[in-house]
């Protein structure tokens, strides 16, 4: 299972890292670079908005100061193979990281609403500054990032490339977080984070380093946006839209799973392109999208796959029990209540009536 | 000095209005344990229709509340019944966040559709009368936002502890379980709650509509004012809403009259982390039950 | 020999009220001790001051020689002192299994390194589970247990750190009297195989049963504590029980 399950990951590269050579057209090549920009994102807030179960609005804040860490060096440094924007990306992650360390330490102190609200607000701040450090961020004025030499025809690939880099990291980063202990201290924290610290697990531990390596991912890919945009301003690099929509594509495709995050990215990154193309302006397009977000919320609360994962569970319970009666699932009655005894047990219960 | 005690006067006389807002997003909170991440759009929303009654009849903005309260109140209770409601209890929390900020991109787009993204403001007559006392500038129209805010707060405050209903809202915020043995209606609650929320974002937004310039994407200049004010002054408590109010903007309003008006946003930040990292909970919050 | 849990005059107040005052109470070690009192006389605020789920306002604590007022509760599930809940909290979502293996109070060097389930790891899990007639449902959601059998979990995954105190808080509350039995059966076997025993007891044929010493609690302090029979015939806890 566990193997069928990695041989059509890999698959899955193989395909996404063949396309471009169909000579796929412009336009579809520079969707399938957001949708993977997205992708990457939504897999990267999975972890510590899926599996460590803290659901950070403040994620944009992260795409931001990867963005304006490229912009800002190449403002200063020149790019002649194209190729050292690209290898910043590494040192723009563990940036990130060190400015996530601090943030998600006070904020990680407090849960669920009250972190989202943090974290939200965090993002404004954020884009306050991007607005206000007019001497280094330029203010509403915005940065240039210098393109890279390729011709118009290729231009869009090592992009693609460097992307689909990026998503095969997050999904091995979360293949392997949840492989490892730390996955299960994650899901630990998710469940009843007090009873988890109660047990030794090591709950500010992993959580910090599921949000450092979160936010380290998300800011490499603001990397990449801002290269590939060759220009940024404040309200796009730091963007709350950004943010509601990593997280509504891991909604979608499910919370704490592998590939929920990228099948969610996928399906909505399409239907936003379609819906702009059809709807063009962004006014009515802003009310398709918002209603789009409701059914999801509405009808599909737990995510494609969670959901079609229960489907399966119910059925192949159903094809066990089948056979007779006493299949093997029934976990009810047993329990270590097994030998007969229950004579002496009735006499207990005289005094011990008065539980809370 | 004079800058800094003119800061003063006008971060009080603007925490009114922000407390008004407040109050609702806590209400809300304290109700349904929900998040209103639209309760910004919804004061905007307020702030046009203001806006249209006065132009199209003249109708003034303080007067025009009752009638903007009353159809927000029921806008209220329909965002509630149709959108909230149906979420599991389990993960409502979390949900809720995103579905509100659904809601708040369905008025924002509503909102640009029908008035366009220009910027509006209301001016009446009196909009920049001010007296000069002691040598201190008071904006007439602010001065006279702050007593209705208090006025409006007021009103709230016996809603909440006179009526039937308000009583039913209070017993749900200390203590759900024990609400529903007492046979109230939750989901009735709720309707009710969200739309007393919606009714105060209406009167929070006449307000708003006098006092600055507005288009529909103003609320994401509003929301996270507005959250950290209820964080601060710990989620569920209108009195901690009101604090947290006068602390956020008087702060806001000195930094803006004594350094920069450009980094009077950023106080509020410092300010909310400083106390995080104190008192997780917020000043009046406490962790587990909310008390109005 | 000085006992193996000391607790000396132990503070908490919520608002003004006393909820533990002044309490001093020791656990000599290779007992199963229990401490009783009427409701509201703080006995869970004490477990949840002594396990580091509460920070006391004065007062301190010594376990196994040591003096751990203040620890976190990891840090004092990771130095031998684990405890269960009234209420049996396990994480629904996980399998038994990893119920049990997440209770195994691990460094960085086995979170990062070392598989989510590793074949160790399984291993003792099957062990405890086997002793705990769990092992049938090893691999169902805990979610998809009865409240008796979260019971026994939550006691067997506590297991698995090698605790040398635990404490239990009303490990029968809410189960049926064959579950009782199972209980007490499986706190005499870990009784025999060496681990001290502090609980926390409404059912007081269990706790007489049971338990020796027994401590009274009321009202935030120690009233009484010596064998079950001295306790029952102490006028102070008869006064407590039956109101004053």
């Amino acid at each position: 299972m566990t193997r069928l399950r990695s041989s059509g990951g890999l698959l899955f590269f193989v395909i996404l890292a063949a396309l471009p050579s169909f000579n796929l057209a412009h336009w579809v090549l520079n969707m399938l670079i957001f949708t993977l920009m997205f992708a990457v994102m939504a897999s990267a807030w999975n972890l510590v908005g899926g599996l460590a179960g803290y659901p950070s609005l403040g994620h944009a804040a992260f795409f931001g100061v990867g963005a304006y860490a490229e912009a800002l060096w190449f403002g200063h440094h020149s790019v002649t193979s194209g190729w050292e924007p690209f290898l910043m990306l590494p040192a723009i992650g563990v940036l990130a990281a060190l400015i996530g360390w601090p943030i998600g330490a006070v904020a990680m102190r407090t849960r669920t609403d009250v972190f989202a609200i943090v974290t939200i607000t965090l993002l404004f701040v954020a884009q306050g500054f991007a607005f206000n450090l007019h001497s280094i961020t330029g203010g509403a004025q915005g940065l240039a990032v210098p393109p890279g030499p390729w011709s118009a025809a290729t231009y869009d690939r090592p992009f693609y490339y460097v992307l689909v880099a990026l998503l095969g990291l997050a999904v091995g980063i979360t293949a392997a977080t949840l492989r490892s202990k730390i996955g299960l201290s994650l899901a630990a924290v998710r469940g009843d984070e007090d009873k988890a610290r109660g047990i030794g697990v090591r709950t500010t531990g992993v959580k910090l380093l599921a949000f450092c390596v979160s936010v380290g991912l998300t800011a490499m890919v603001g990397g990449v946006w801002a290269y590939y945009e060759g220009f940024i301003y404040p309200q796009f690099a730091i963007d709350p839209l950004i943010t509601i929509a990593i997280v509504l594509m891991t909604f979608l495709g499910g919370r704490a799973t592998l590939w929920g995050p990228v099948l969610g990215a996928f399906i909505l990154e399409s239907a936003q392109q379609l819906l702009a193309y059809q709807l063009g302006g962004s006014q009515v397009y802003l009310i398709a999208y918002a209603l789009v977000f409701l059914l999801i919320m509405l009808l599909l609360p737990r995510g494609i796959l969670p959901t079609a994962q229960e489907r399966l569970r119910h059925r192949r319970r159903r094809l066990d029990a089948a056979p007779g009666p006493a299949g093997t699932g029934s976990g009810g009655s047993a329990g270590g209540t097994s030998r007969s005894g229950s004579t002496n047990g009735v006499v207990a219960s005289a005094t011990g009536g008065a539980q809370a | 000095m004079h800058a800094l005690v003119q800061g003063l006067i006008l971060g009080v006389l603007t925490a009114g209005v922000y407390a008004l807002m407040a109050s609702g997003q806590t209400l809300i909170f304290g109700v349904m344990k929900v998040v209103n991440l639209a309760q910004g759009a919804l004061v905007i929303l307020g702030a046009y229709l203001a806006y249209q009654l006065f132009v199209s009849l003249g109708i003034d903005p303080f007067l025009a509340i009752p009638i903007t309260s009353v159809a927000m109140f029921g806008l209220g209770a329909g965002i509630q019944w149709l959108f909230l409601r149906p979420l599991r209890k389990e993960d409502r929390s979390e949900l809720s966040l995103l579905v509100t900020f659904a809601v708040a991109l369905l008025i924002e787009g509503v909102l640009s559709v029908l008035w366009h993204t220009t910027y509006r403001s209301i001016n009446t007559g009196y909009a920049n009368d001010s007296w000069t006392v002691f040598g201190f500038q008071i904006t007439l129209v602010r001065l006279w936002a702050f007593l209705l805010s208090l006025a409006a707060l007021g009103l709230l405050h016996l809603l909440l502890n006179r009526t039937r209903f308000g009583r039913a809202v209070r017993a749900t915020v200390q203590n759900p379980e024990s609400a529903r043995l007492l046979g109230i209606e939750s989901d009735l609650v709720s309707a009710f709650g969200f739309g007393l929320g919606a009714a105060t974002a209406a009167a929070a937004g006449s307000v708003y509509g006098l006092l600055y310039a507005f288009n529909s994407g103003s609320h994401y200049d509003l929301i996270s004012r507005l959250l950290s004010i209820v964080v601060l002054g710990g989620l569920g408590s209108i009195g901690g809403a009101v604090l947290g109010a006068l602390i956020v903007s008087t702060s806001s309003a000195v930094i803006a009259a004594t350094i920069s008006p450009a980094w009077s946003e950023m106080t509020f930040f410092v300010i909310l982390i400083a106390i995080l990292l104190v008192r997780p909970q917020g000043i009046f919050g406490s962790t587990a039950r909310g008390a109005l | 020999m000085s006992p193996l849990l000391e607790v000396t005059e132990l503070t908490k107040t919520f608002g003004g009220v006393h909820a533990v005052d002044g309490c001093s109470l020791a656990v000599e070690a290779g007992t199963v001790t229990a401490l009783i009192g009427p409701n509201g006389s703080g006995k869970t605020t004490l477990f949840n001051l002594i396990t580091g789920y509460l920070r006391s306002d004065s007062g301190r604590v010594r376990f196994n020689g040591r003096d751990v007022t203040g620890l976190d509760a990891g840090a004092l599930y990771r130095h031998g002192l684990s405890r269960t809940f009234q209420q049996a909290r396990v994480f629904p979502q996980l399998s038994v299994a990893e119920n049990m293996v997440v209770a195994g109070g691990y460094g960085w060097r086995q979170l990062l390194g070392s598989r989510r389930v590793s074949r160790s790891d399984r291993a003792r899990a099957d062990e405890l589970l086997e002793e705990f007639r769990l092992s049938h449902v090893a691999d169902l959601l805990a979610a998809e247990l009865s409240y008796g059998q979260r019971k026994l979990l939550e006691f067997a995954a506590v297991l698995m750190s090698e605790p040398t105190l635990v404490l239990l808080d009303e490990p029968t509350a809410g189960v049926n009297p064959v579950m009782i039995e199972t209980m007490e059966r499986h706190i005499r076997a870990r009784h025999a195989a060496g681990i001290t025993f502090l609980v926390v007891e409404h059912d007081m044929t269990f706790v007489m049963r049971l338990c020796d010493p027994v401590i009274v609690l009321d009202q935030g302090r120690t009233i009484a504590s010596g064998t079950p029979a001295q306790v029952q015939s102490d006028a102070l806890v008869l006064d407590a029980y039956l109101g004053s």
